[in-house]
């Protein structure tokens, strides 16, 4: 009896330990029927990941001159978007593309606007960070000096070691690119109006956006698809070879697919402007505009019809998520005001 | 050589829209690849862009008169490291470890519309008794001039603290001026 006994207390003090050692499991907290997106095998959800991935996609010291961190471009009351047509980099290079938004960016595969190689967020976070067309964070050839900032930084040594403890809290990019991911994954917009009149709050549905809604199946539905609004398929709205940029084909070599472009995302659209892969329409009605080669309508839209199209669209835009504090730049770390 | 981008016009017009609130980041337009030798010609409230005095930056807002700014004057401001930099108020962008930043005082005699006009695209923001100051304006600089950006703010007589961070350098031309 005293054998067993003691044997009980070393299994419940291994596995009080174990339990310590484990990273706090992460809770989605979605709405029902919602299921999250997926993560890779290798780089499962915590807590602390999340937390690390928050402080490091706000932090500027990821970029050569310490100027411009993942939060410059992605700004949380855009929608994660930027606000200009492009964005330069931190040497002042022009920027190619417009910044897309990040709502629901965890369900997304490809993830930009024209390389279906980036298919995973943890792969694309080098993009930004050493990427050379364009510069943007600069960081080419000074990983080394990324890692040596990260690891002079007491909070963040512990914040790996909680992240990653089957690493032993290692400082490297791939630790720095996984945080990251996890972070990313977080950024779940599911409480838009049309979000909740579609789980049967009918009622706060304006009917202008009903007749949007209407229009919007009949003719933009097959590309803006799903939960999401993207087939994530790659199309020239404005017919094959009038981009100056070469879009997919700049990947794949193939003459068809100059100009073509990943569908993007809806989430949020009226927050996200400008629009179109180079941000050269301003507004949301020059955007529809823009789809008359695919969609003859979008050329020929009624003032009324017009009307009806943008108030569904609005109806995209989730408050809750473009004001939620847990997606924001942190407050502190490791107890302490950041 | 780098392109030009946009055309002073549409400078112009970026300084019409409305700014939602404090100093938006101005990253598209700067003049880039104008003919060597081609100076701007600056509007008067610029004037004294040209002729810069050195002015070093305050660390904390109680030191800030120590880095007064006088209406109309530019500076050569030298910056401190952002780790040395205690902000008045956290600014929304506050740059890395390895950047630079640092506070300033001025005081507005007479209400009107004021510019800050900026060497680089740090992020600025203005307060006043603790309270960020909404911008109503912002674009980028005249074409083939080294203003890089320019933020308006509808000013009240009083003292106002200027914080700068995330600049890239540990100096940075910097200028308030009165519209006319």
């Amino acid at each position: 009896m005293r054998r067993l006994s003691i044997g009980l207390t070393a299994l419940t003090a291994l596995a009080l330990g174990t339990a310590a050692a484990r990273p706090a499991q992460w809770l989605w907290n979605l709405p029902e029927g919602v299921e999250p997106p997926p993560a890779p095998a290798d780089n499962p959800m915590n807590a602390a990941k999340v937390e690390l991935g928050r402080r490091l996609f706000y932090d500027a010291d990821l970029s050569v001159d310490g100027t411009m961190s993942c939060a410059t471009c992605h700004e949380q009351k855009r929608a994660f978007a930027d606000g200009n047509r492009t964005r330069p980099g931190v040497h002042g290079d022009p920027g190619r593309r417009n910044v897309p938004g990040l709502a629901n960016v965890g369900y997304l595969s490809p993830l930009t606007w024209a390389d279906p190689r980036l298919s995973t967020l943890e792969v694309q976070v080098a993009v930004p960070i050493f990427g050379e067309t364009p510069v943007e964070m600069g960081m080419k050839g000074k990983e080394q000096e990324l890692l040596r900032r990260l690891s002079r930084d007491k909070c963040y040594i512990r914040m790996f070691r909680n992240a990653f403890p089957e690493r032993r809290g290692t400082i490297d990019m791939p630790a720095v690119s996984k945080a990251l991911a996890a972070f990313q994954r977080t950024l779940l917009s599911h409480a838009s109006l049309y979000d909740r009149y579609r789980r049967g709050e009918e009622s706060a549905f304006p009917a202008a956006a009903r007749r949007g809604e209407a229009l919007f199946g009949a003719h933009c539905a097959s590309c803006h698809s799903g939960g999401n609004f993207t087939d994530q398929q790659f199309h020239a709205i404005e017919g094959k070879g009038t981009s100056s940029d070469m879009g997919l084909a700049e990947i794949t070599g193939l003459p068809e697919d100059h100009g073509r472009f990943r569908t993007p995302s809806l989430r949020n659209v009226a927050l996200t402007g400008p629009y179109l892969h180079d941000g050269s329409a301003a507004s949301l009605p020059e955007a529809i505009a823009r789809h008359a080669f695919m969609v003859p309508l979008a050329g020929t839209l009624t003032p009324a019809q017009r009307d009806d199209l943008l108030a569904f669209l609005d109806t995209l835009t989730d408050r809750e998520f473009v004001e939620n504090p847990k997606f924001a730049y942190p407050e502190t770390a490791c107890g302490k005001p950041l | 050589m780098r392109r030009c981008f946009v055309l002073a016009a549409a400078g112009l017009a970026a300084l019409a829209l409305p700014a939602p609130s404090m100093a938006e980041s101005i990253m598209e337009g700067h003049a880039h690849g104008c003919p060597a030798g081609t100076a701007a010609a600056l509007p008067p409230e610029l004037a004294s862009w040209a002729d810069r005095q050195p002015l070093k930056a305050a660390g904390a807002a109680g030191k800030a008169d120590a880095a007064a700014l006088e209406i109309g004057k530019a500076v050569d401001a030298a910056l401190l490291p952002t780790p040395d930099v205690k902000y008045a108020i956290r600014p929304e962008k506050p740059g890395g470890s390895v950047s630079f930043g640092g506070l300033f005082a001025f005081t507005v005699a007479e209400a009107g519309t004021f510019r800050v006009a900026l060497g680089s695209g740090a992020w600025i923001d203005l307060v006043k008794d603790g309270v960020v100051i909404d911008s109503v304006a912002h674009g980028h600089g005249p074409e083939c001039s080294d203003v890089r950006k320019m933020v308006d703010f509808p000013l009240a007589p009083g003292r106002y603290i200027l914080q700068i961070a995330a600049n890239g350098q540990a100096q940075l031309p910097l200028l308030v001026t009165r519209l006319p």
